[in-house]
């Protein structure tokens, strides 16, 4: 493991964070990355729709929203430990599993967003000659597509419990 | 490697809730025994996962028990009505 990956790892585990791994928290995470994505879209559509097509609203919209998706992320991330992101070797059995089942559920939306994201591409720089905007709305969407898996896995985790606690379960 | 049981029968029942009290062990000692995160000792616990061979075997060698007096296909009896059939 390198010295970059064990300080990523000891950043995931830190318990300082606890309180991003909460379901509540994870969930608001979810909504709010899906949320900036949508505005994302719609805001190339309609920067497309007009006839000056990449202007400095929605270059500040683009920018704006590319910021706002950094501390986003790391919320997200850190309520799911960073399983995606860690190497394998810092994984237990049970959290390669995590991450496995989460690309398999995402699958078929993961490959027909990517596929929207080439067709759309395409579609927009035809129609509307506006290339710089086609890229933008490709680039949007094959992002949403690579993040899915996380957004399954944020959504579908229980709270975690005290990994301190010597108490029983009943037999 | 381990997965998630889709079904009851797919269940495998274990005591580690039970040894761990026993034994006054935390989850977070019982994963560094057997190298694993404390989330997954207890899911383990709650039967969410049924665990590789590999992992089976490690805790069971931490509780110095045979793997089939932690683990079983079928519901455990609690240890208490175990006793009692053995001694009358």
């Amino acid at each position: 493991m390198t010295t970059t990956q064990s300080s990523l790892v000891r950043t995931f585990e830190d318990e300082r964070y606890a309180w991003t791994r909460t379901r509540t928290t994870r969930h608001r995470a979810v909504l709010a990355q899906a949320a900036l994505f949508t505005v994302l879209v719609a805001g190339t559509l309609v920067a497309a729709s007009t006839e000056e097509g990449w202007t400095t609203p929605y270059f500040v919209l683009w920018t704006a929203g590319m910021l706002l998706f950094i501390p986003l992320h790391s919320l997200l991330n850190l309520g799911i430990r960073g399983v995606f992101d860690r190497a394998r070797p810092s994984l237990d059995e049970h959290q390669q599993r995590m991450r496995e089942h989460s690309h398999a559920r995402v699958g078929w939306p993961a490959s027909a967003l990517t596929l929207l994201a080439w067709s759309g591409g395409v579609l927009l720089a035809a129609g509307t000659g506006h290339t710089a905007l086609a890229l933008c709305l490709g680039a949007l969407l094959w992002f949403v597509a690579g993040l899915l898996p996380y957004w399954h896995l944020a959504w579908t985790l229980p709270d975690e419990e005290d990994a301190e606690a010597d108490e029983a379960l009943p037999a | 490697m381990g997965r998630q049981p889709r079904t009851d029968a797919d269940r495998v029942h274990d005591r580690i809730a039970v040894l761990r009290a026993e034994r006054r062990v935390s989850r977070r000692e019982l994963a560094d025994g057997v190298g694993v995160h404390p989330q997954t000792i207890g899911y383990l616990e709650r039967g969410e996962y049924s665990p590789s061979l590999a992992l089976a075997l490690r805790i069971a060698r931490f509780f110095d028990l045979p793997v089939e007096a932690v683990f079983s296909l079928d519901p455990l009896p609690a240890i208490g009505s175990e006793l009692l059939r053995r001694n009358p």
